[in-house]
């Protein structure tokens, strides 16, 4: 209990430092170990694959595009944001967390649920047997991302 | 089959990258306009006997394996199915000519196929996280369609319509794992029994709440419209029709109200919250239109507007009202996609939106203006064009059902809306003609030929509005008036 509440604690922290940070390159480290907290978490709830995918993709690969992007951007490119930005994430941050912590508790305990049963079963499974139709939505989002890069680094023909 | 509304654009989406390279323009235009020509075809011809002894429902086997692809076909999704092919259609004729000079043709209706893929698939969903999965597939292709053009107004508009879309994806999670957490199933028939049987109250209030925001978003109701104005203008005009004439109506307006009427139940709350938000947007997005001199974005708020009325009709949730809003639904999307189509071939023939700069191009581009006419007098709702009927049939449905109010705000919001749009016959189309237009020629024959298919329409809709209204929009209303019934009684695989 003692380290599940450390894990989410840090967890929450460096979520928030991934924001906060100015420099890029620490925010997105900060985001993957955030991501890799969040990995740990699912594995000690016995999510033993949404873990996996978490550490290996969003912790690994994302943060490697991250930082071959930010390695790409030549400094003096900071744009500058108003003041209004430095207040709204604090502002909102303490009061989410000041609302979580009057209401969650309370809520959490009344969340009436009915037993999961038809979508269980083994990973394979699942994901071949019992969500195929969204193995086709994968495939339409991959094709979705491959046809934007090819389009939105394409030589400008005559246009522009 | 009906998984060829999602399978078919998918593979030829595949295969137009490939055909590219041999052949960089006959052969993709040919493509894509007889893949969207097939599922019209499949859509309005056949559609109509699939349904016929109800809901269509498949469950697929591949190569003697179970695998679960669940996919219905119900009145609802078969009028979206055939305005999503009509609307696709036309912008994709309107493509052939438009989209020559930006190059990369075959790549552009690779995109444009995943997006109708992905709105199909969206429509024919029986679960709550597929309906998730098909807007993304429609919204990622939908990015990259808003930039296209790489300038750097498209660029930015694409970002901000990015980072808003994602934030109603989030929402959109949340409230699919609220709902999951409750009754441990995704599917729609399950998910309603389920919820029925819980009786969760403040519980499934939170989950509404933020299918409400995520819908909402992606429907660009007011307050959660700013991305929209930015977003629709910027982008090519064949897209502009598609984002606006169908993208937020098939992941906004069908998924809400199929969502909340199909799966949740509509409970009065819940109906005067849908019907606050529908006033709000068609009252305030009207006035904002007034205030606009560039052409397309003077539609694009106007596109909120009438995304308005649709969720007040069906926020009704009476049998009369849900039709009268599905049927304006049917004519927006028609009468945006041509008028955004028009307002292409205008930018085409001039190089600018701004309509103080134009004047008179009646004389010089006499379709165009005439098409323009049409779609404008159709959306403000004049008789006897489509538009006015559905109107109509809203504040009918609304003086039945006990809102007087509501219904005087939808007839005053009309008379500002046929107030806009004439402002743009008058400065764009009427008066002198501009020295500097003296030049302009009318659209060329693609772009001619998919605006007058929509006026025809808008037209001939009007005059057979009853038989319309009788063959496609009746058994979609019957669906949604049918409430939860409809898809625990008949969708239980």
């Amino acid at each position: 209990m003692i380290l599940q509440t450390a894990l989410l604690i840090a967890l929450v922290i460096f979520s928030v430092l991934a924001i906060v940070l100015k420099d890029l390159l620490r925010s997105a480290i900060s985001l993957a170990v955030s991501s890799l907290l969040l990995g740990i978490v699912f594995f000690r709830m016995n999510a033993p694959y949404a873990g996996v995918f978490e550490i290996s993709v969003v912790a690994g690969l994302i943060t490697v595009l991250f930082i071959l992007t930010i390695a790409l951007t030549k400094s003096g490119d900071e744009v500058r944001e108003s003041r209004l930005v430095n207040w709204v994430f604090p502002v909102v941050f303490v009061a989410f967390i000041v609302i979580d912590a009057l209401v969650m508790k309370g809520l959490m305990g009344k969340i009436p649920a009915l037993a999961a049963g038809a979508e269980s079963g083994t990973f394979g499974d699942v994901l071949w047997r019992g969500r195929t139709l969204d193995l086709v939505g994968q495939i339409a989002v991959i094709l979705a991302g491959v046809f934007a890069v090819l389009a939105l680094f394409r030589k400008r023909d005559k246009h522009d | 089959m009906i998984i060829l509304f999602v399978v078919l654009p998918l593979i030829v989406a595949g295969l137009l990258p490939l055909v590219g390279k041999v052949s960089r323009r006959v052969l993709p235009d040919v493509l894509a306009n007889a893949t969207l020509l097939v599922l019209l075809g499949y859509a309005a011809v056949a559609g109509r006997a699939l349904i016929a002894g109800g809901p269509v429902l498949q469950q697929s086997s591949w190569f003697g394996e179970a695998i679960n692809i669940r996919l219905a076909l119900d009145g609802f999704s078969l009028l979206m199915l055939v305005a999503i092919a009509l609307v696709g259609l036309a912008a994709s004729l309107f493509s052939i000519d438009y989209m020559e000079h930006y190059g990369a043709k075959a790549n552009y209706y690779a995109l444009y196929l995943v997006m109708i893929a992905g709105m199909n698939g969206l429509v024919l969903a029986t679960d709550l996280f597929s309906v998730y999965v098909f807007l993304e597939v429609a919204a990622v292709a939908s990015y990259a369609l808003v930039a296209y053009g790489l300038g750097h107004d498209e660029l930015e508009a694409a970002f901000k319509y990015l980072m808003l879309s994602v934030v109603a994806s989030a929402f959109l999670v949340a409230a699919i794992a609220v709902v999951f957490g409750m009754t441990g199933s995704l599917d729609f028939a399950a998910v309603a029994a389920g919820l029925r049987e819980l009786g969760a109250g403040p519980v499934l209030g939170i989950a509404a709440a933020l299918f409400l925001l995520g819908f909402g978003l992606k429907a660009a109701l007011v307050p959660f419209h700013a991305w929209l104005p930015d977003a629709h203008p910027s982008a090519p005009a064949p897209i502009s029709a598609v984002l606006s004439g169908l993208l937020i109506k098939v992941s906004g307006v069908y998924a809400l109200a199929r969502i909340f009427l199909n799966v949740i139940g509509l409970t009065p709350a819940l109906s005067t919250v849908l019907m606050g938000l529908g006033t709000v947007s068609m009252v305030a997005a009207a006035f904002l239109a007034l205030g606009q001199k560039d052409m397309k974005r003077m539609l694009a708020y106007s596109s909120i507007s009438q995304v308005g009325y649709v969720v007040l009709g069906i926020g009704i949730g009476t049998p009369l009202g849900i039709a009268g809003g599905l049927f304006h639904l049917f004519n927006h999307a028609l009468a945006k996609g041509l008028l955004f189509l028009t307002s292409g071939s205008v930018q085409q023939a001039t190089g600018t939106r701004d309509m103080d700069a134009m004047g008179g191009l009646a004389k010089r581009m006499p379709v165009t203006a005439a098409t323009n006419l049409i779609g404008s007098l159709s959306i403000a709702g004049v008789p006897p064009l489509n538009g006015f009927w559905s109107k109509l049939i809203i504040i009918v449905a609304l003086v039945q059902a006990g809102h007087p109010v509501f219904a005087v705000i939808a007839v005053l919001a009309s008379v500002l809306t046929l107030w806009y749009y004439l402002l743009i016959q008058r400065k764009a189309f009427f008066g002198k003609l501009d020295e500097k237009w003296a030049a302009v020629k009318e659209a060329p024959f693609w772009m001619t030929v998919a605006t007058v298919l929509l006026a025809l329409l808008c037209v001939g809709i009007g005059i057979l509005f009853a038989s319309t209204v009788t063959t496609w929009i009746q058994p979609a209303a019957d669906v949604l008036a049918d409430g939860l019934h409809a898809v625990t009684g008949s969708w239980g695989f």
